[in-house]
Parts: structure tokens; C-alpha cells; sequence
């Protein structure tokens, strides 16, 4: 699913045919990934326990994959959102809100939570589009403010630092899988609920920028801005548009950790700037903007959770974990550049 | 102090005009007039406001003491932001340097003139290796420093785990609480850091050539620059400036752990931004730098003074950014149109 900012997608389709199956990115992640959960596996068998491991690790992977979409959503245009964080804790802050006020049923705090996101992301997109101010300033500006707000927010309308009940439905979506709804004797699979609302906002954000004309747009956007302006793409708008697409993923991001988490609270959001520029880079989106891999994002995310993870069982400590997800970093866009020397010294544009 | 690459070429047409008014009017103008006139205006009216609370000793020794390592871990990002990259891995840093400092104090017997140099190595020989990865694999220094953030991140708690270091140098923690002429010796120590690299980016030929990288890679490897180098030393200094931060952090608290330099990070960018450098490159303004955690500084004592949740700082200061932002971007373009 990379996008090259080639004019019509069957000729990007055509020319990713011509290319040698190793310069393929997402076939090493494939492989990494395959690699890195059959050494767990010798080494602790419990890695493929369903109940301990498999369904709270789909979980954690539909969370931080949604995350890295909203890094994506704005890396397409060679921006960065460093407020995804505080994006997601003020969305988590408007549904917990409303059904805390309002007792509005679980699927209006959703809804409030995702416009509240993408309120904030448009906000961002706007100062930039307006201002021309370079996208780390502003958002990192806009996450002091919001770090500040958020606190502030939580300790006025609740007792402490979350709400306390949960909209009717919410909890289902943290414990139960698929096994958990029968028809008659045929159960679904043991996936959890939260994955394929992770799965709808993947397919939603790669299909928006293959097929879609904004997306499309975007991608020329950040490919080179002053060409897009030429060419009649209102440029300012679709950077509004791409900042609200990734403040509207970070606002999901936290509503899915929230239901996760088993509360409304204003920690959510803490730890994700780091996972949120980890998959898009492990799965080969560049911060020049003007390409994004959608696939490789969510394949970045599963191999870092399934690290994580893996780790964990293994019984590492925190440090030693985070000292191999850098090495782990470090090494892959190593080797994503030799690669990329390599295939460019065989002609081959990769 | 904004130290350009621009300036000499700017003189000559100062001088051509009328020299007093045109100087005087560029100085109000500059940035760091207007800097400077927020900085007193804030202390003024927080001294008025606290029935001159500020004024006394004990007050203003601490606003000036926990200034140092606010302004020189601004400047560890100010150098890097010269060559148009950025260092997420300073806050980290400093925090794993201050933590070997102390690990080599207590546990392996060193004494503090062995430390204390030894943790400004570390943290440039830190710094080298992310500037040598930058340089040999051509990776984004935003991405190379994330990940070296999150190795370090593991290195700095690897050292003491969760267990706190103290004790570790009398004579260290004396010279944190010491004064001289009613400074804090850690302030002055950090006046003198800045005024080295002020030095570093106005007067000297590496300095010169590495605002050249900044502004134009590819004017200064025409002219005979080389910009891997300008990388390499950004990368070095800037870990130096994080070992030094790390020392000064060690010699005003009496403890250091694993969490040193967590809260570092988003101040290193906010100090250099509201200063004026720009993100770019080719630019940077070390009184601008240390102005701007002076005004930090302000806030967070405002807090103190007047009991107000912490967290109203944070949204003040994000505030303060944008607000900066904004107006620059306004008045570029108000230049533009009269000019």
C-alpha cells in the first residue's frame, strides 16, 4: 500500500511489479515479524497462550496502530503532530464528559470524542496553513497548552484524574472477543471488539489515499507544496484537512485505549508520541511527506507490540526493554538505507 | 547576540543611513528587545504584586538557581537547531550522565574533579554517536535521536534502577548552594557556558561554518564547507551541553534518579523558539535562548508565589509559544508589505 506521488495508481502498481521482491519494504516486516514471534515462541511457549498473550496484544495493536495513523495522517504531508497525546486525552475528556453530564449512550461520547480531535487537529492545520510556522512548533505549543488544559479539565469536573462510570457498552468492548457472541454453535474467533474498529480506520486512511482525491492531494501537498499551489490544489485547505484527519485518529486512539484502560482518565494518551512516529518509520514512511504506507504502519505497530510483549514474558525489565525497541529502531532504518543504496545502484528506484 | 549569517552583508546599509535612528530603531525592532522588556516587565510586576517578596535573598537565589539548567539545556537544543535538526535525546541525556556521575562518585570510588569532567565526555561522546549516525546513515537526526532517546531512556535507568543516589560529593552539593556577589555559582557557571558558545557561533571559524551548514547546505559545501563535519560538532556540543547540565543538576539538588531529564525535553525546544531561532537553521540567538527560560522561569515561579495548580504553567507556556509564534509570523508579514 505505498503511495509514490505518481500521477495514476496503475502505473505506481506497474512499476512496484518491476521492482526485486527484497527492495520490498512490508516483505521484510512480514518476515521480521514472523522471525521475531517464533523466537518467542522457542523460548516461551506460553507466547501463543490465547488468553494471556494473543487477545491482549490484538488489543494493544489496535490501539497504537490507530496512533500511528494519526502520526501518518500528517507525515503524508511531511508535518508532525507532536499533540497526538494530549489530542487523544481531550478526546477521552469529551465523551468521558458527556456521559458523565449528559449520560449520552456510548456511541455519542464516540462520536464527541472523534470531533473534539479533529477540532484540535484542525485548529493546528489552520495556525500552520495561516501562519506558515513550522507543524513541530505549533503542535508542540498547542501539547504544553493542552497538557495544561487536560489537568486542569479533570480536576474541575471530576473528583481526581478520571470519571468514574463508563458509557453502557464500553466494558464489553475491553473483555469480551468474538468467542464471547454465538449463533447457535458457531463462535467467532478470539479477537477482541476493539480490532476491527482499528481495522475500519486502517482500510478508511489507506483507501483515502490511494483512491481518494483529497488523499491524493495531500500526498502532492507534501510532496512539493509549491507545485500543488500550481497545479490548482488549495493547499491550505487540505493541510487543515490532513492535521483534522490525524486529530480525529488521535481522538479514536484514545477512546479505544480508554475502553482498554476501563476509564475515562487524564493519563490516557501519555506514552503515545513515541509509538506514533515508531510504526510509520519501521514500516517506511519518511518524514519528507509526500508517501505514506498505511500497511507498513500497522506492520510497524506489530512488530514493536510483539517486542513488547515478548520482552515482557521473557521477563525483562523496563529498561532493558526500551534499550531494544531503540536498538530494534536503529537497526531496521539501518538497513532500510542499505537497502535502498543497493536497489538504487541496480537502477531500480525503490 | 543573534548570531546570522546575514550580518555582515546587513552592516553596510546600516551605516549608509542615518546611523543612530536606523541602529535604534533595528534594536527595538530585534526580538530580544522585546525579550528583554517582557523579562522586566514580568519581574517588576511579580516583585510589586508579592509586597517585594522576590527581592529577598533567599527568593532570588533560588529563581536564579533552578535557572541554570533550564538555560543551558536550551542551548544543548539551540546548537542542533543551527544545522536545521533537532535532539530529542538532550532531556535523556543529561539525566544519564548525572546518574553515571553519581554511580562513579559513590560506587567506584572516583573523586568529583574525575566525575565532573568524565560526565561532560560522556554526554559528548553521546552526542558523536548520534551525530555519527546522521552523517553515515543519512537518517532523519529527528528519527536517529528518537531512537538513541529511547536507548538511553533504558541506559539511564539501568544505572541505579529505581534507587535514588545521594551523598555522592560534599564539596559538589556545596558549590551547588554557594554564592558569589548574591549569584548562585551554578547560575554564574551557566552565564559563562552561554557566553563560551556565544563565543563558539560569533567569533570562531567552526562556529561560522556551522550556521553556514544551517542556513544553506549547499551554498556552504560550495564554498568549501564541510557539512558533515558542522553535523558532527552540532551533535558533539550539544551532548557536551547536556553533560554540562547534568553536572550543574548534580551540584544544586542534593539527589539525582532515573527520572532526571524527563521534564526536560519539551523546555529545550520552548527555550530556543521563543528566543527567535529559527527551526531551520542558520540562525540562533543565545540571549534569546537564555531570556526565554528566564520568562519560563517566571511563570513557574509566579506559581509558587501565588499557590496556583502547577499545571496552569504548562498551559501558560504553551500559550506564551503560540502567542510568540503568531506575532513573528505577523510581523514578517507586516515587514513585508512595507518594505
Amino acid at each position: 500500500m505505498k503511495q509514490d506521488d505518481n500521477p495514476s495508481p496503475p502505473e505506481a502498481a506497474r512499476q512496484a511489479a518491476r521492482l526485486p521482491l527484497w527492495a520490498n519494504p512490508r516483505i521484510g516486516l512480514v518476515v521480521l515479524l514472523i522471525a521475531l514471534i517464533a523466537l518467542f515462541t522457542t523460548l516461551r511457549p506460553a507466547f501463543l497462550n490465547t488468553q494471556l498473550t494473543l487477545v491482549p496484544m490484538q488489543s494493544d495493536i489496535s490501539v497504537y496502530a490507530v496512533v500511528g495513523l494519526s502520526q501518518l495522517a500528517v507525515l503524508s504531508l511531511g508535518h508532525m503532530n507532536m499533540a497526538v497525546g494530549r489530542m487523544a486525552a481531550m478526546s477521552a475528556f469529551a465523551a468521558g464528559l458527556l456521559h458523565d453530564r449528559l449520560d449520552a449512550p456510548l456511541i455519542v461520547c464516540l462520536l464527541g470524542g472523534l470531533a473534539t480531535g479533529a477540532l484540535l487537529g484542525a485548529l493546528a492545520g489552520l495556525i500552520i496553513a495561516r501562519t506558515g510556522v513550522n507543524s513541530f512548533v505549533v503542535t508542540l505549543a498547542l501539547d504544553f497548552a493542552l497538557i495544561g488544559l487536560v489537568s486542569l479539565l479533570y480536576a474541575t469536573f471530576t473528583d481526581g484524574v478520571a470519571f468514574g462510570g463508563l458509557p453502557a457498552g464500553m466494558s464489553a468492548l475491553r473483555t469480551d472477543t468474538f468467542a464471547d457472541y454465538c449463533a447457535g454453535d458457531v463462535c467467532g474467533p478470539e479477537i477482541p471488539l476493539l480490532a476491527p474498529i482499528a481495522l475500519v480506520a486502517a482500510l478508511g486512511v489507506g483507501l483515502l489515499f490511494r483512491w481518494s482525491r483529497i488523499g491524493r492531494e495531500v500526498l502532492m501537498t507534501g510532496a512539493n507544496a509549491k507545485a500543488a499551489l500550481l497545479s490548482g490544489i488549495p493547499v491550505n485547505l487540505r493541510v487543515v484537512q490532513a492535521h483534522a484527519l490525524s486529530g480525529l485518529l488521535a481522538g479514536l486512539a484514545g477512546f479505544l485505549l480508554s475502553a482498554n484502560n476501563g476509564s475515562f482518565s487524564a493519563g490516557v494518551g501519555d506514552g503515545f508520541l513515541l509509538p506514533s512516529f515508531l510504526a510509520p518509520v519501521l514500516g517506511g514512511t519518511l518524514l519528507v511527506g509526500g508517501a505514506v504506507s498505511v500497511l507498513g504502519t500497522v506492520l510497524g505497530t506489530g512488530i514493536t507490540q510483539v517486542i513488547y510483549k515478548g520482552l515482557n514474558l521473557l521477563q525483562f525489565q523496563v529498561d532493558e526493554l526500551k534499550l531494544y525497541i531503540g536498538l530494534v529502531l536503529l537497526a531496521a532504518l539501518s538497513l532500510d538505507r542499505l537497502r535502498h543504496v543497493l536497489a538504487e545502484r541496480r537502477g531500480v528506484p525503490a | 547576540m543573534t548570531s546570522t549569517i546575514e550580518t555582515p552583508t546587513e552592516r553596510p546599509t546600516a551605516t549608509a543611513a542615518s546611523a543612530p535612528g536606523v541602529r535604534l530603531r533595528r534594536t527595538v525592532r530585534s526580538s530580544e528587545f522585546t525579550l528583554v522588556a517582557i523579562a522586566v516587565i514580568g519581574f517588576v510586576a511579580l516583585t510589586l504584586t508579592t509586597d517585594g517578596n522576590m527581592l529577598s535573598s533567599g527568593t532570588l537565589a533560588a529563581f536564579f538557581r533552578f535557572l541554570a539548567v533550564p538555560m543551558i539545556i536550551g542551548l544543548a537544543q539551540m546548537v542542533v537547531l543551527a544545522i536545521g535538526q533537532m535532539n530529542l535525546s538532550v532531556g535523556v541525556l543529561t539525566g544519564f550522565c548525572a546518574m553515571v556521575a553519581a554511580w562513579a562518585m559513590l560506587e567506584a570510588g572516583l573523586p568529583a574533579p574525575l566525575a565532573v569532567p568524565g560526565a561532560m565526555l560522556l554526554g559528548a561522546a553521546v552526542g558523536l554517536g548520534n551525530g555519527l549516525l546522521v552523517v553515515f546513515t543519512r537518517i532523519n537526526a529527528f528519527i536517529v535521536t528518537l531512537a538513541t532517546m529511547t536507548i538511553i531512556d533504558g541506559l539511564r535507568y539501568g544505572v541505579n534502577g529505581p534507587g535514588t543516589y545521594q551523598d555522592y560529593s560534599a564539596g559538589l552539593q556545596e558549590l551547588g548552594q554557594a554564592s558569589l556577589l548574591g549569584f548562585p555559582v551554578v547560575f554564574l557557571l551557566a552565564c559563562v557556558v552561554a557566553a563560551g558558545v556565544w563565543f563558539f557561533f560569533a567569533r570562531t571559524v567552526p562556529g561560522r561554518h556551522l550556521l553556514a551548514s544551517g542556513g544553506s547546505p549547499f551554498a556552504a559545501r560550495l564554498s568549501g564547507v564541510s557539512n558533515d563535519r558542522s553535523i558532527l560538532l552540532a551533535h558533539t556540543l550539544s551532548g557536551l551541553l547536556a553533560g554540562v547540565a547534568a553536572v550543574l543538576t548534580l551540584a544544586q539538588s542534593g539527589s539525582v534518579n532515573a527520572s532526571i531529564g524527563d521534564d526536560l525535553l519539551l523546555p529545550s525546544f520552548a527555550a530556543p523558539i521563543i528566543g527567535g531561532v529559527a527551526l531551520a537553521g542558520g540562525v540562533v540567538s543565545v540571549l534569546g535562548t537564555c531570556l526565554a527560560a528566564f520568562i519560563v522561569r517566571l511563570v513557574d515561579v509566579t506559581q509558587a508565589q501565588f499557590a496556583i495548580n502547577r499545571r496552569w504553567v504548562d498551559l501558560i507556556v504553551g500559550a506564551v509559544v503560540l502567542g510568540v509564534v503568531l506575532s513573528g509570523a505577523i510581523r514578517q508579514k507586516l515587514s513585508r508589505r512595507s518594505s
